[in-house]
């Protein structure tokens, strides 16, 4: 298990993703690369924007396994749950298309599973994906 | 990690190059730089993505914004998108009101 911690996010998330997608777990899943990718991105943008008043932290961990990669992310920010989100709806009319709640939209269709819950004053949402095989 | 773009006016049409990535680092500054051609009788934004290896949902922000925000509902054209960018297209429902090309 890979463990990675930030102490600050505040216009950070290019940075943070990258240090996230260049971890061995992640880079190495070559045919997967580019669903962790947006999905680390979407996650790890929306904390940074919004989970906290000013700044604070992220933790990230990241355990591979043969046939399944799971990401968790923890933040002390307030209180959220993206999957209550009310999911864009992708069947309207583009001219008619809210441009808000993509990025969890995209997190819930690409990953396998996604969990979010509250615990010790932590919003921890977790994902994963089976991942085919790289040789 | 390569974050550029390069936007030229043809006519009614813009023809916009995409480099590496369309995401949350460039998205926003692609984003203002097409309000600029708002309300100017635009047909059509034809990007070409021969060079773009990744979108994220900031930047299908951009691509719904060109359709929604420029006025006259322009017609939408991708040259040489990848089929992971197409994916993504597809997955949000954008995918029908873009035209792919190959050039």
């Amino acid at each position: 298990m890979k463990k990675l911690h930030f102490e600050s996010v505040k216009d950070k998330a290019d940075e943070i993703v990258s240090a996230v997608i260049g971890t061995d777990e992640v880079s190495s899943c070559k045919n997967d690369f580019f669903t962790l990718h947006l999905v680390c991105e979407e996650l790890i943008v929306n904390i940074a924007s919004y989970a906290y008043e000013n700044d604070g932290y992220l933790d990230v961990e990241i355990e591979k396994m043969p046939s399944e990669i799971t990401i968790c992310f923890r933040d002390g920010g307030k209180k959220f749950n993206p999957l209550e989100r009310k999911m864009p709806d992708t069947t309207l009319p583009l001219e008619e298309r809210g441009i808000g709640g993509l990025g969890i939209f995209l997190t819930v269709k690409k990953m396998d599973s996604v969990v979010y819950d509250y615990v010790n004053g932590e919003n921890v949402l977790t994902v994963k994906k089976t991942i085919v095989n790289e040789k | 990690m390569e974050t550029t773009f390069e936007v030229k006016q043809d006519g009614t049409v813009l023809n916009i190059v995409l480099n590496g990535q369309l995401a949350t680092a460039n998205a926003p500054a692609l984003m203002e730089e097409l309000n600029k051609y708002k309300n100017q009788g635009v047909t059509k934004v034809s990007f070409d993505a021969t060079n773009l290896t990744y979108i994220a949902s900031s930047g299908i922000r951009v691509v719904i914004f060109a359709k929604q925000k420029l006025g006259g509902n322009p017609e939408i054209e991708f040259i040489n998108c990848n089929q992971e960018i197409t994916g993504v297209f597809e997955m949000t429902g954008i995918k029908e009101y873009i035209n792919f090309i190959k050039k």
